[in-house]
């Protein structure tokens, strides 16, 4: 059973700390919802835990499965099982969806270990059909003039396809309407019940994706760290008392 | 080469503003003359001569008429840019245009002092109301010298020197000759050389280490004489970390001759120093307008032109930041409105010459008529550099069916740590945005005055509030007559 | 001092050198001769570039020049290339046809230009180089006519459509050999043709893209696009890397037309290239494309004019580059929409993927609008690999090297995707893929 220890981590961008402290375990499995209101680093801590570039970790630790992944670049963290479902997924003109998936499926492949095209391409589809994709994406240019909800589809295809131990799923509900939530829901969940189902760290700012996806634990975020935690009925009560309620409280409590 | 008699009074051109009203009316401000008599005339024509008239009435020491005289050589030998620039440079008559006037060298300190007929020129432009609403100080510039300048009391304490380039040579030469030519050399253009053999007038500015001038400066550029050339040269010294907002206006009646406008302005923006310099040119439309501005901007430091084209026959005007130092920033922020008659042949220069310097240029451009405008912009970025990022964007208006516009940008990259992006589109004012707002009562003049200023209003947001409430008014006035 | 003032204004191609070449094409039509005395007048006459001509900004000027070339002689070698995927070809060597394959349907002319000239000489004057030189090179496109031996015709009657791609390769060997290929394209009203041309150096006859010596290549083509026509047309153009090439294209597109026209760039150490398009009636569509790889020291000298002459025309300009190495490119662009033109549709963009710190890219994208009620943008971005595209692409475990060669294929996949013809396109991109592997 894969685990990812997230250990009093610091996270700055430039000269300005955006995560101070984060600490948080999530076992294969399991989802954790983090909440909490917008720049409190909710995004950071997904980007710097992919091994984006822009973001310095200036201290604590990510373990995935007892080893530290910060010293390896964003392909390395990638194939060691951690997935990022981008917030806003970049578009990659020229490059199509099929090429891309190919290539990055054969990455986790050893040297000299042929792809079965047949194989993956059948695979592919099923995924795409489970994600009510049209099979002409595969042609399409990735994230290119994709609508919102498309790109986010997208997104979950790849984590379907690359079966990831931990993924960070960013705002996936951000930009999706009811009918795109509930088929990214669906595509989840789906996951979820696989024999491979993935730890997630499940992004949100709105109480509805849990309505979906139902998480197993409910963390709040304010100022760069965890002041609250529960289970799914914390979301809940969060939604009736407004974000406020964790600052006063929270505020309260270091007064 | 002696002086005039006039001894008329006041005359207008007024008549000439019924007769074309598009063009005409936004020079209703600017477009009159008081009559002048001139203690100094250097005469018709520029020879050797000439160029010893200017220096000798200046008293100059011997260096700066030889400077003067090696540049009235590069002048000759340099021939006419229209390999690349327009044709009608060709029909500038330098042998019928005067090269110096004044009353006398020394400007004022007070606007009693000044001579009445001057006086009352400025005061119907509102230099001095302007000066006690928002300025730090004043130079006003008559035809070849400052009639007044002066500077606010509280800002001479810190240490700030504001007078014209006659005045800094001789009271300041061991800051003036450091910095002066350094920028643009006189072989810069042919221009660039002719200012610097017959330069008379412009500001010198030096603002102290660490001194932040809350107020702008501004200097009003006013010719008043016919057949008159005005070669004003200002040179700008903004200390380490020093700041400065300069602001330049200009104005000429309309006369049925041309007159040529060429000035050269160097900015040098040392160590962490802004330097802000606004300029909104209202020249009569008879006026060449042929200007030379770059900045240097040294390490942390910034130079922003804020570069408004309304009025001349022809404006050819490039202003340029060189990025010496690291992280030195770079703007031109241009607006240029053609009408029938008139090229605004404008753009900017980018030379990053140190490494994550950035530079910024946005154009907006309207034609209409048969106005002309044309961006020309360069961006360099050579070999070795890092970290440089250049933006340029141009968007121009066309009003009319005839209008014309010209794009001719040069973006030179070396490296692959570097990046440039540059961008330009046209367009004409949807016919449907003009119906709506007809559709709510306003004349098709009104709404097309409100599309345009909507087309340069985030530029227009960078001017003082004075200025560009005053824009909004000169485009309005342009705008006038455009449609029907 | 550059060069230019000490290299003599014919270099090699002197009077004795037209005259023996002259006595070769004797006995083509009158009239074609007396525009070939014409143009080497012309040639004579007109000074070489200077540092100071607007169309030549950026251009390395010391680098160019005529002498030290020789007329291709005639070689051993009739071998036809299969490069390109084609339902017909024709292949030149030395200015001289060696070999042709394939077949076209009945009415369609796929044929030598000298054999065209003999019996269809009022088709070809109406056409060929029947545009003015207006981008710089005036010289050098007076030389072109001057001595333009041969080359490939291509008429395409009223209502046919050749729906596989008729191939041209125009092959050049021999040390300091000097060809002069033209391709003359004539679609009449509502035809529809693809052509590709393939520019390539031989050894013994052999297609040898590499280790071949330098050439002086000195081309041209004509693109006529009749009523409702649809003409595409590729240029591969892949000489030795010691060849100093120029091409001219001069396209016309009538009402309703469509032309593509995209220009392959790999090869020659020094390459001029001269693209114009007239859109001459309304509903003309004329798309410009052009994929270049610049490697080594090589220098890429691109000039193109699209000029909108009437109303309700478009063209669409899409120019890359990748530069690796010291390489150089220079895109100058202009849009030029007459006062007439209204509701032109016009767009201009140069893309510059910067891959080495010591490569350079010039852009000179320019715009002439005389008319109001048009939409005209253009655009030129000099960048490296975009950061947040790479972080994507290795997020999802794609190793750095890969990631990188993903996204420039992808960069040029943007122009190749517009090839309609899918074998053709693959062919294409296993060239250029090959080429940017070494």
């Amino acid at each position: 059973m894969s685990q990812l220890v997230i250990h009093d981590l610091h996270i700055s961008i430039g000269d300005k700390t955006i995560v101070k402290g984060f600490t948080l375990t999530i076992k294969q499995g399991e989802v954790h919802a983090i909440m909490g209101p917008n720049g409190t680093g909710k995004s950071t801590l997904a980007k710097a835990i992919a091994g984006h570039p822009d973001y310095t970790i200036t201290s604590g630790e990510v373990l995935l499965d007892g080893g530290s992944v910060l010293a390896m670049e964003p392909d390395e963290r990638a194939r060691a099982g951690l997935f990022l479902a981008f917030q806003y997924p970049s578009e990659i003109p020229g490059v199509s969806i099929a090429n891309f998936l190919r290539a990055a499926v054969q990455a986790r492949m050893t040297e000299g270990e042929e792809l079965d095209a047949t194989g993956y391409y059948k695979r592919l589809y099923a995924k795409m059909d489970m994600l009510k994709i049209d099979r002409k994406f595969t042609s399409r240019s990735v994230n290119e003039g994709f609508s919102g909800g498309e790109k986010k589809r997208c997104e979950i295809l790849q984590m379907a396809m690359l079966e990831p131990k931990i993924a960070l799923m960013d705002e996936t509900d951000s930009g999706l309407d009811i009918d795109a939530l509930r088929i990214v829901a669906d595509g989840v969940n789906a996951q979820r019940k696989s024999a491979a189902a993935p730890g997630i760290m499940l992004i949100t700012h709105y109480q509805r994706l849990l309505d979906y996806i139902v998480p197993d634990f409910v963390h709040v975020m304010h100022d760069g760290r965890i002041v609250k935690s529960g289970d799914k009925s914390l979301a809940l009560e969060l939604e009736a008392k407004g974000y406020d309620w964790v600052k006063q409280e929270f505020a309260a409590a270091n007064a | 080469m002696k002086p005039l008699t006039e001894t008329e009074g006041m005359t207008t051109t007024a008549d000439e503003t019924a007769a074309n009203p598009v063009v005409g009316i936004d020079q209703t401000k600017g477009d009159f003359q008081y009559k002048v008599d001139y203690a100094f005339d250097a005469g018709t024509g520029l020879t050797e001569d000439t160029v010893r008239y200017i220096s000798s009435v200046k008293k100059e020491e011997p260096w700066l008429l030889d400077f003067r005289l090696k540049a009235l050589k590069t002048f000759r030998e340099k021939p006419m840019p229209t390999h690349w620039a327009t044709k009608d440079l060709e029909n500038i008559d330098f042998d019928k245009i005067r090269y110096y006037l004044s009353q006398g060298q020394k400007p004022k300190r007070t606007w009693d002092e000044v001579p009445d007929d001057i006086k009352k020129t400025f005061e119907r432009l509102g230099i001095p109301e302007q000066e006690r609403k928002f300025l730090a100080g004043v130079e006003a510039q008559f035809d070849s010298e400052a009639a007044y300048s002066n500077i606010k009391d509280i800002v001479a304490k810190q240490g700030v020197i504001f007078v014209n380039s006659t005045e800094g040579l001789r009271e300041h030469p061991e800051i003036f000759r450091k910095f002066f030519s350094k920028v643009i050399p006189t072989g810069d253009n042919k221009f660039s050389a002719l200012n610097s053999a017959v330069f008379s007038g412009g500001s010198f500015i030096y603002v102290p280490k660490g001194v932040k001038v809350a107020q702008p400066l501004q200097a009003y550029f006013r010719i008043n004489a016919e057949n008159f050339g005005q070669f004003e040269r200002t040179l700008i010294i903004a200390d380490e970390g020093a700041e400065i907002v300069y602001m330049e206006g200009c104005t000429a009646p309309k006369f049925s001759t041309s007159t040529l406008h060429s000035a050269v302005v160097e900015l040098v923006a040392l160590k962490g120093a802004k330097i802000q310099y606004i300029t909104v040119q209202n020249w009569a439309n008879n006026v060449f307008n042929l200007v030379t501005k770059r900045g240097v901007a040294h390490e942390d430091a910034e130079i922003k032109w804020i570069d408004c084209n309304i009025g001349s026959r022809l404006t050819m005007k490039y202003p340029g930041v060189v990025l010496k130092g690291e992280r030195a920033r770079g703007e031109v922020l241009s607006i240029a409105l053609a009408n029938d008659g008139q090229h605004q042949d404008t753009g900017a220069k980018m030379v990053h010459a140190a490494n994550n310097t950035t530079s910024n240029i946005i154009a907006k451009s309207i034609s209409v008529g048969q106005g002309r405008s044309t961006y020309r912009g360069v961006v360099h970025i050579p070999k070795h550099l890092k970290g440089c990022k250049n933006n340029t964007e141009c968007d121009a208006l066309l009003i009319n069916t005839n209008s014309r516009t010209d794009t001719y940008p040069a973006i030179s990259v070396k490296g692959d740590k570097n990046a440039t992006q540059h961008e330009a589109s046209v367009s004409k004012v949807s016919a449907d945005m003009i119906f709506y707002m007809q559709s709510r009562g306003l004349t098709e003049a009104q709404a097309m005055s409100l599309a345009v200023n909507g087309f340069i209003n985030d530029l227009a947001r960078q001017f003082p509030m004075e200025y560009s409430v005053e824009l909004k008014r000169l485009i309005d006035l342009e705008m006038e007559g455009s449609v029907g | 001092m550059p060069a230019v003032s000490t290299t003599s204004l014919v270099g090699s191609f002197t009077q004795e050198a037209f005259n023996t070449h002259l006595a070769r094409v004797s006995h083509l039509p009158a009239w074609w001769l007396d525009r070939k005395r014409a143009a080497y007048g012309r040639f004579v006459a007109l000074p070489m570039p200077k540092r100071t001509d607007e169309g030549w900004r950026f251009s390395n000027l010391s680098t160019l020049t005529l002498d030290g070339f020789e007329v291709g002689r005639a070689v051993p070698g009739t071998a036809s290339s299969s490069a390109l995927p084609a339902a017909a070809s024709l292949t030149y060597l030395n200015n001289r046809a060696t070999a042709r394959t394939g077949d076209v349907p009945a009415g369609v002319i796929f044929d030598t230009l000298q054999n065209a000239l003999l019996k269809h000489g009022d088709l070809v004057k109406a056409h060929l180089l029947a545009q003015p030189s207006k981008l710089g090179s005036d010289k050098f496109a007076a030389l072109h006519e001057a001595f333009l031996e041969d080359g490939a015709f291509i008429y395409v009657p009223k209502g046919f459509e050749v729906t596989e791609p008729l191939a041209v390769y125009h092959q050049a060997e021999g040390p300091g050999s000097a060809v002069f290929p033209h391709t003359l394209v004539v679609a009449e009203d509502n035809a529809k043709v693809t052509v590709a041309d393939f520019f390539a150096s031989t050894v013994g006859g052999v297609l040898r893209p590499d280790g071949s010596s330098g050439h002086f290549a000195c081309g041209g083509n004509d693109l006529y696009a009749g009523h409702g026509a649809s003409v595409s047309y590729i240029a591969l153009q892949d000489w030795s890397r010691d060849t100093l090439s120029f091409q001219f294209n001069a396209t016309v597109a009538r009402r309703d037309a469509k032309v593509l026209s995209l220009n392959v760039h790999l090869g020659a150490r020094q390459a001029r290239h001269e693209s114009f398009s007239q859109l001459q009636a309304p509903g003309a569509h004329s798309e410009m494309l052009a994929l270049t790889v610049a490697q080594g020291a090589q220098e890429f000298d691109q000039r193109t004019l699209q000029i909108h002459q009437a109303p309700n025309t478009s063209s669409n300009l899409l120019y890359k580059n990748a530069l690796l190495d010291q390489a150089k490119t220079i895109f100058s662009g202009l849009i030029v929409v007459d006062p007439d033109a209204q509701k032109t549709d016009a767009y201009q963009s140069n893309r510059n993927l910067m891959l080495s710190d010591e490569a350079e890219a010039n852009s000179l994208p320019g715009l002439e609008i005389q008319a109001n009620d048009v939409r005209c943008t253009h655009g030129a971005t000099s960048a490296r690999i975009d950061a947040e595209q790479e972080f994507y692409l290795e997020s999802r475990g794609i190793k750095p090297a890969h990631a990188q060669e993903l996204l420039v294929f992808g960069f040029f996949e943007e122009v190749l995707g517009k090839i309609e013809n899918e074998a053709l396109h693959d062919a294409l991109a296993a060239i250029i893929r090959n080429k940017f592997k070494k």
